[in-house]
């Protein structure tokens, strides 16, 4: 626990097939180590870290590693509520877990409701293509179509490996950013009932100068 | 829409009003421009039998007094007939019209005149200005025009509040031109002080390019260009009069307050003088102002309280630096006070280990799996739905803590973390499903150690205690919710057992909590300290957290029980 002084507390969940790399990703990105075996997630997991986005705004990511297990589906479908980013993951290895995104997303989409969160497509295991790796498994998704099914959907879309750390920051700064920027631009607001963003109660002063602008913005001329 | 892009006009045109004044201020050696009003309006009331008269034919009045100069045409329109006269007597040396006034004097008519033509009498004491007063008159008389026809109507019953209502009604018939309704009065005085910079140096630079275009000031010449300028804004004067009969504004203006007050200085200095030299070119300058005024500030509310700053108490950098300052520290101060209190806040360490989030999931669950249950019952037959009731009582009833029990025995060969674990294994043995509890016993384990280690005060006692409590708890409820999950997913489930399980469950993890209380108030019993109180206040605040703990716990079981009902309907 460095300064745990924050801003905002979003909440992002990480969908996606079994052993697609979901939880390594957050093992990464919150403890920057990548661990070669990890047992199945059951039901769901929690990641927090705090990130910055580009102005400065302090930012606590509570991450919602769900099991990718069919077992934990009726489970893991009751978590969806109160996100506000969805992060897609697949593995760039493995052709079907790029083909069931959209049964992912659609899924996020109808729990999620009626908010609309912000998506990222991660692929995983980038590490594994590598032109010198003699083991190493084949690329099954290519970055390019990978690319237009983001484009197409309007997601981000970003490949990663938890093994060498590339491109994991990355992705959760792009959601981050995302969700900052709505709530920027007043689309996403912070709800009562609904915990997909919170404000940090370490800073009484953010929910105030939020009220200050909202108001300018409001006023109208007689 | 001529009418409404007049009043635009006229509208920015106050602003000229200050400006104006004291530019008057310096051509006149009477300064008393407000002193001459009181002056000939007194003058109006000591002749109000003659005006009486004057009144039954003001027309005629207009006619006469013209015709004592005779260079001009006379004009029907009384506007037309009030600058000429005007204008005659501006370009009449002043010895002249001092000598025609005595030579009028007997007749109220040239006092009447005097009430109601205060610039041109101002004007022609100027001498030196000619071709300027030209302009200043044309001011006035663009005034008088929109004012005059109602005197003459009104004048009847109180002609010693003819001047109020003159401005009044001016007043209000120019404000109205704003289209922003009445509430803008303030504002108003903002935009005019903002536009009357422009105006005036707009209208300065008409003259001057007129008073070179016209060269020698020779009187003939001014004149006959007087009036030919005045045949060009003529339109647009004519229509004022009507306006202003149409406008009952005399009734409604005295509610206008103090918005008049100001307004009608700047009626009052303004005048025609602008619209003369060049309406269309002002108009769209006033336009252009109040929308640059407005652009991002709507309602001018930035601007108003920046210039109601100026106005004021104006601010001293250093006295704001030093506030800034000030504040800077304060922040800091704060912040540094709320890392402090979290680190020793129950609830925010307790949210830190993650406890928060799993009790949240765990609800979630719970939620969903109630409402199923409930979904069950409704859909079920009369019969069985009474069944799946007693049901759903039984498996609560199985979850009900028992009472206390006395403390077992521990053995002595094993540690207490190990007793702790041995405990969790034996009240989940029946449970049907394999629960985690190392990160519980590695807290427990690290909690001991810290305990037994020598360097420490009260207050690392107290932090340590509070954080293990809460951490504790949060493990606590993660196994809860882990369970949960994986009551869920299994296969065949044995309600009884798991409830069974879950309770035993419950009581070990209370316990311990009431032991790691005791073992840190233990802790800070035997430290030497000079400050009892304090020391009570942190065993009494552990105590507290503990019984928090508890309770939490405890909700995390209830939680649980539909989980543990859905099995067994």
């Amino acid at each position: 626990m460095v300064d745990p002084i924050f801003d905002y507390q979003f909440r992002l969940i990480l969908i996606g097939d079994s052993t697609v790399g979901k939880s390594s990703l957050l093992k990464y990105f919150t403890d920057g180590k990548f661990a070669e075996l990890s047992d199945p997630t059951v039901g769901v997991d929690f990641f927090a870290r705090i990130i910055e986005v580009q102005d400065g705004t302090r930012i606590k990511l509570q991450l919602w590693d769900t099991a990718g297990q069919e077992r934990f589906r009726s489970i893991t479908k009751s978590y969806y509520r109160n996100s506000v980013g969805a992060l897609l993951v697949y593995d760039v290895c493995n052709r079907s877990s790029f083909e069931h995104i959209p049964l992912w997303m659609m899924e996020a989409k109808r729990h999620i409701e009626p908010h609309r969160p912000v998506f990222a497509l991660v692929g995983c295991k980038i590490d594994l293509v590598g032109t010198d790796n003699k083991n190493g498994a084949r690329r099954e998704v290519s970055c390019e179509e990978a690319r237009m099914f983001a484009e197409e959907n309007g997601l981000h879309h970003v490949e990663t490996s938890a093994k060498t750390g590339m491109n994991v920051e990355e992705a959760f700064v792009l959601v981050a950013q995302e969700v900052y920027n709505r709530i920027q631009t007043g689309e996403y607001k912070v709800e009562d009932g609904w915990d997909g963003i919170k404000t940090g109660f370490n800073r009484p002063n953010g929910m105030d100068f939020n009220l200050l602008e909202a108001e300018t913005v409001q006023s109208t001329c007689c | 829409m001529p009418s409404s892009d007049s009043d635009d006009f006229e509208s920015a045109d106050e602003g000229h009003g200050s400006v104006d004044k004291k530019e008057r201020k310096k051509r006149l050696s009477s300064s008393n421009y407000s002193d001459n009003t009181v002056e000939s309006d007194q003058e109006s009331k000591k002749s109000a039998g003659a005006i009486q008269k004057k009144i039954e034919e003001p027309k005629k009045k207009e006619e006469k007094q013209t015709d004592g100069w005779d260079d001009f045409d006379i004009d029907d329109n009384e506007a037309e007939l009030k600058k000429d006269s005007q204008t005659n007597a501006a370009n009449t040396a002043p010895s002249k019209k001092v000598e025609n006034k005595p030579s009028d004097n007997q007749k109220a008519n040239v006092i009447k005149k005097q009430s109601e033509a205060k610039n041109p009498i101002e004007s022609t004491q100027d001498t030196g200005w000619d071709d300027f007063d030209d302009w200043g008159d044309d001011d006035t008389s663009k005034n008088d025009p929109s004012s005059k026809p109602q005197p003459t109507q009104q004048r009847q019953p109180e002609p010693d509040i003819k001047a109020v209502t003159d401005r009044l009604a001016e007043a209000s018939n120019k404000s109205s031109g704003w289209g922003w309704g009445w509430g803008v009065d303030s504002l108003l005085s903002t935009a005019t002080a903002g536009i009357s910079t422009i105006t005036n140096q707009v209208s300065q630079g008409i003259s001057t390019v007129l008073e070179t275009g016209i060269g020698a000031p020779d009187p003939e010449e001014l004149a006959r260009r007087a009036k030919d300028n005045e045949s060009k804004p003529q339109p647009n004067r004519s229509e004022e009069p009507q306006k202003t009969e149409n406008d009952p504004n005399a009734g409604d203006a005295f509610q206008l307050g103090s918005l008049l007050s100001g307004v009608t200085k700047f009626v009052e200095s303004t005048g025609t003088k602008v619209i003369a030299g060049g309406l269309d070119t002002l108009e769209t300058i006033g336009k252009k102002t109040m929308e640059v005024l407005q652009d991002g500030d709507p309602g001018l509310a930035k601007k108003r309280a920046m210039l109601g700053l100026d106005a004021g108490d104006k601010p001293v950098l250093s006295q704001v630096l030093r506030e800034a300052k000030s504040r800077a520290d304060e922040e800091d101060r704060v912040k540094e006070e709320k890392r402090e209190a979290k680190e020793v806040h129950y609830e925010n360490l307790f949210d830190d280990f993650e406890g928060l989030v799993h009790l949240e999931a765990l609800e979630m669950l719970s939620r969903q799996v109630s409402m199923r249950i409930e979904e069950r019952l409704r859909s079920a037959e009369p019969d069985k739905r009474q069944d799946i009731k007693e049901t759903l009582q039984q498996v609560a009833e199985l979850c009900e803590m028992p009472e206390e029990e006395d403390e077992e025995e521990e053995s002595e060969d094993i540690s207490k973390t190990e007793a702790f674990h041995e405990r969790l294994l034996a009240a989940t043995r029946d449970i049907g499903v394999k629960l985690q509890f190392q990160s519980l016993v590695k807290q427990y384990t690290e909690a001991l150690d810290w305990l037994s280690a020598d360097s420490a005060t009260e207050k690392t006692v107290y932090k340590r205690a509070v954080s293990s409590l809460a951490q504790a708890t949060a493990l606590a409820v993660e196994v809860y919710h882990k369970t949960a999950e994986m009551l869920l997913v299994k296969p065949r489930r044995s309600t009884a057992d798991e409830s069974d399980a879950l309770t035993q469950m419950t009581v070990v993890l209370t316990k311990h909590i009431s032991e790691l209380a005791t073992l840190f108030t233990e802790k800070l019993n035997t430290l030497e300290t000079e400050n009892k109180d304090q020391v009570n206040i942190y065993i009494t605040n552990i105590f507290l957290e503990a019984g928090n703990s508890s309770t939490y716990i405890q909700n995390a079981f209830q939680l649980a029980l539909p989980i543990l009902q859905i099995g067994a309907v």
